[in-house]
C-alpha cells in the first residue's frame, strides 16, 4: 500500500501503528503469570540445583556442584573419593525414556485408527465421537490410575477372569511392572494423540486417497505414500502431546509402577521428600527439561530435515 | 471401431429402503478404442456418478460394465486399465510434480529408468519441463492441470476419465486446455471419457456426446445429430437455443407430418421414428433461431411483431411475437449496414426446408 507523501513528514503516526502500541498490554496479564508462576520457579530450581543440601530438606547458599554430580554418579559411603555411575539413576532415565517412546508409539498405533474412524464418519456425527473420546477427562486420573490398578492386580478383575477361565493356573504379577505402566500412560494419553491426529486428517483432501487407488496403489500403499505423508503434522503434534507428559509423568508410575519401578518424575519427588536431597532434586528437575528440549529440537529437525530433502 | 468400453443395464442405488436414491438406471453404453466421448447433463444428473462406476470408486448396484472386453465391474480403481483426471485435479501435495506424474508408474512397479524416461517424455507432453521439481503449490491452476493430465496419462491407461477437468479455469485458459486436451488425445490415441455440464464444450469436443439428465441416458450421438436431431425436450432445450412452438397436425404422410403454424400457413415437420400424432393433435415442434430467416411480412411461412433485439456483435437476437402469442427468437447474422429492427415493427419469418422438427414429449 502506497503511504500518501504527507503523512511521511507529518507529525502524526500512522494510526494502526499506534493501536499496535498498547495492544501487547492485552497480553499482560498471561505475561505476568507465565513469569511469576513458571520462568520464577524455573530460575529457583536451576539456582538451587547449585547450592547444598540442608539437613532436614531444603537448601544451605554454598555454592556446590555436588547435586548434579550425584545425578549421574554415586560415592561409596565409606570413601567419598571412589566414585562409581549411579545404576539407580541411569536406569531410572532409561526406563522414563524407554517408556515414553514406547507410550508414544501405542498411542500412534492406537491412535491413527480411531482418528481414522472419527474423520470417516458423516460430519455430524464426528463431534459426537471425539466428544466421546473427551469422556475420559472428566474423571480425575487418580481415580481412574486406581481403577487400572483394580483391574491388574493379584485378585484384580484380569488375573480372576484368567484363572476362571482356566487360562493360568496363579495369578500373573501385572501391578506394578513397566507393563502396567505403559498400560497406564497409553491409556491416560491416547486422548492427546488422537485429537491432533483426527484435525490432521479432517483437513485431508479424500480425493487424493481416490487419485492413490486410481493410480495402482493398494491400499496399504496409500496408506503409506498418500495418507501418513499427508497426516504427519498429526502426528509431529501428537507424538510432541504424549511424549513430553510422559517422560514427566507422576501419578501413573507411582500408583501402578510401586516403589520399586520409578521414573524420573517420583525419583525427582523422592528427593524433595524422604530424600532430603534438593540440590539432587532440582539437578533431576533441569535434567527433565534438558532431555525434553533435546528430544523436542532432534524431534523437530529430524522432521523438518526430511522434508528438506524431499525438496531439495 | 472396437468397444472399449462395454455398459450394459447399468444402474446405481445410494442408501437403502426408504432413503434409496437412483442416481443411475439402465445405462447401456459402448464407447468405442480411441473416442473422445463426453457425458453432457445439467449438475445431478448422475454423469459424475457413471465416470465414478467407470474409474471404481463406486460399485454398480447392477449391470455389467466391461473394459477392453474384461468385467471390471468387481475389481477395485487399482485394478482397471483406467485413469482419472479429477475436477480440482487431486496433485500429491506433498510430491513434485515429476513425483507425481511418475506415481501410477512406481505403484506398477516399473524400473526407475522407465519411470525417469516417461516422466521427461510426460512433462514435454504438457509443456512443463521447467517445473519438473516444484511441489503443485507452486504453480498455476492451468499448469496443476496439466499436471493432472500428465499424471493421468503416464501409466498409459486404455481409457482416461475427465471429470469436468476444465471448470475452475477462467474463459481463456479453458479455451486453451481445450485444444490442448484435442491434441494430446490425437499424440496418444487414449479413449477420453469427458464429463461436462458445458454444452458448447461437449459440442466443440467431442466424437459423440451422450446426454444424462435423472440418472439416464437420454441420447447419445454425434454433435451434429445432438444438435441438429434432439430425441427429446429435455435435449433440445439443454443443447443450443431453441424455438419450441405448440402446433396442430394439419396432415400425416410417409415422409413426416404437416404441420398448422401461428398465422395459418401450413409447413412440412419431420416425425421423430415411433410417432404417429393424429391429425389435428397438438405436438411441439421445434426450430432453432439461427435456422429461420427474416423476410418481408406475409411473404415467409408467419409473421412476428418485433419485441426487442439484442445485439451479439456477429449476430443479433431477434425476439418476435407469433399471431397466437406464442414467442419466437429468430438470430440473424449481422453486417456493418444492417440496422437493427424496430419494436413493434412486424417482420415475416421463413423457415428453412426440412428445419422445423416435433419431438416426443
Amino acid at each position: 500500500m502506497a503511504t500518501p507523501p504527507d503523512s511521511a513528514t507529518g507529525p502524526d503516526p500512522d494510526p494502526q501503528k499506534e493501536s499496535h502500541g498498547w495492544k501487547w498490554l492485552l497480553s499482560a496479564p498471561a505475561l505476568l503469570v507465565l513469569l511469576v508462576a513458571a520462568s520464577g520457579p524455573l530460575m529457583i530450581v536451576a539456582v538451587y540445583s547449585f547450592l547444598s543440601p540442608g539437613n532436614v530438606g531444603g537448601v544451605e547458599w554454598d555454592f556446590s556442584t555436588e547435586g548434579w554430580f550425584r545425578v549421574f554418579f554415586s560415592r561409596d559411603i565409606f570413601d567419598p573419593e571412589n566414585v562409581s555411575w549411579n545404576w539407580a539413576n541411569l536406569n531410572v532415565f532409561w526406563r522414563t525414556i524407554s517408556l515414553s517412546l514406547q507410550t508414544t508409539l501405542i498411542c500412534a498405533v492406537l491412535g491413527f485408527p480411531t482418528a481414522w474412524f472419527i474423520a470417516t464418519r458423516p460430519p455430524e456425527r464426528r463431534a459426537l465421537w471425539l466428544f466421546l473420546i473427551t469422556i475420559p477427562f472428566w474423571t480425575n486420573l487418580l481415580i481412574r490410575t486406581f481403577a487400572i490398578q483394580e483391574l491388574l492386580r493379584g485378585n484384580g478383575l484380569i488375573n480372576t477372569i484368567l484363572m476362571a477361565t482356566g487360562i493360568i493356573d496363579e495369578p500373573l504379577q501385572l501391578l506394578f511392572s513397566n507393563f502396567a505402566i505403559l498400560l497406564g500412560m497409553a491409556y491416560v494419553f491416547l486422548p492427546l494423540m488422537v485429537l491432533p491426529l483426527y484435525a490432521a486428517m479432517d483437513k485431508l483432501d479424500f480425493r487424493l486417497v481416490e487419485a492413490g487407488y486410481d493410480l495402482y496403489a493398494s491400499r496399504v500403499r496409500v496408506l503409506w505414500h498418500v495418507i501418513l505423508p499427508l497426516v504427519k503434522p498429526g502426528f509431529v503434534a501428537g507424538s510432541i502431546l504424549v511424549f513430553i507428559p510422559s517422560i514427566g509423568a507422576y501419578v501413573t508410575p507411582r500408583v501402578l509402577g510401586g516403589g520399586r519401578t520409578m521414573m524420573l518424575g517420583n525419583l525427582i519427588a523422592l528427593q524433595f521428600g524422604q530424600g532430603r536431597n534438593w540440590p539432587l532434586g532440582a539437578a533431576l528437575a533441569m535434567l527433565l527439561l534438558i532431555i525434553v528440549m533435546a528430544a523436542l529440537v532432534f524431534y523437530l529437525r529430524a522432521v523438518n530435515g526430511e522434508e528438506g530433502k524431499r525438496r531439495g | 471401431m472396437s468397444a472399449e468400453i462395454e455398459i450394459t443395464g447399468l444402474g446405481k442405488v445410494f442408501g437403502q429402503g426408504a432413503a434409496a436414491f437412483r442416481a443411475l438406471s439402465d445405462i447401456n453404453l459402448s464407447i468405442g478404442t480411441g473416442e473422445f466421448f463426453t457425458l453432457l447433463g445439467p449438475s445431478g444428473c448422475g454423469k459424475t456418478t457413471l465416470l465414478r462406476v467407470i474409474a471404481g470408486f463406486e460399485a454398480p448396484s447392477m449391470g455389467s460394465l466391461k473394459i477392453n472386453g474384461d468385467e471390471v465391474a468387481a475389481k477395485g480403481p487399482n485394478a482397471r486399465p483406467v485413469n482419472t483426471v479429477f475436477q480440482n485435479y487431486a496433485l500429491f501435495p506433498h510430491m513434485s510434480v515429476a513425483q507425481n506424474i511418475g506415481f501410477g508408474l512406481k505403484m506398477l512397479g516399473k524400473p526407475r529408468a522407465e519411470i525417469d524416461a516417461t516422466v521427461a517424455e510426460m512433462l514435454r507432453l504438457v509443456r512443463m519441463e521447467p517445473m519438473a521439481e516444484r511441489k503443485p503449490s507452486e504453480i498455476s491452476g492451468g499448469q496443476q492441470q496439466r499436471v493432472a493430465l500428465a499424471r493421468a496419462l503416464a501409466p498409459r491407461p486404455r481409457v482416461l476419465l475427465l471429470d469436468e477437468p476444465l471448470s475452475a479455469l477462467d474463459l481463456k485458459l479453458r479455451k486453451e486446455m481445450q485444444s490442448e486436451l484435442k491434441r494430446l488425445q490425437g499424440e496418444t490415441g487414449i479413449t477420453f471419457v469427458f464429463v461436462t455440464h458445458d454444452q458448447e464444450e461437449a459440442l466443440t469436443m467431442s466424437d459423440r456426446i451422450a446426454v444424462m439428465s435423472a440418472g439416464r441416458i437420454l441420447q447419445c450421438g454425434t454433435p451434429h445429430d445432438i444438435y441438429h436431431a434432439p430425441s427429446d425436450r429435455f435435449v433440445a432445450d439443454f443443447i443450443g437455443d431453441t424455438n419450441f412452438l405448440t402446433v396442430p397436425v394439419a396432415a400425416l404422410d410417409a415422409q413426416g407430418a404437416t404441420v398448422t403454424l401461428p398465422g395459418g400457413a401450413q409447413a412440412p415437420a419431420r416425425l421423430p421414428e415411433g410417432m404417429r400424432p393424429v391429425t389435428g393433435e397438438e405436438v411441439t415442434a421445434v426450430i432453432r433461431p439461427e435456422q429461420a430467416t427474416l423476410a418481408e411480412p406475409g411473404a415467409g411461412d408467419m409473421d412476428g411483431v418485433v419485441e426487442t433485439s439484442t445485439f451479439f456483435g456477429t449476430d443479433t437476437h431477434i425476439h418476435l411475437k407469433l399471431a397466437d402469442g406464442q414467442g419466437f427468437v429468430l438470430r440473424r447474422q449481422n453486417t456493418a449496414d444492417l440496422a437493427a429492427p424496430d419494436p413493434g415493427s412486424t417482420l415475416g419469418i421463413a423457415l428453412g426446408a426440412g428445419t422445423l422438427r416435433i419431438l416426443k414429449d
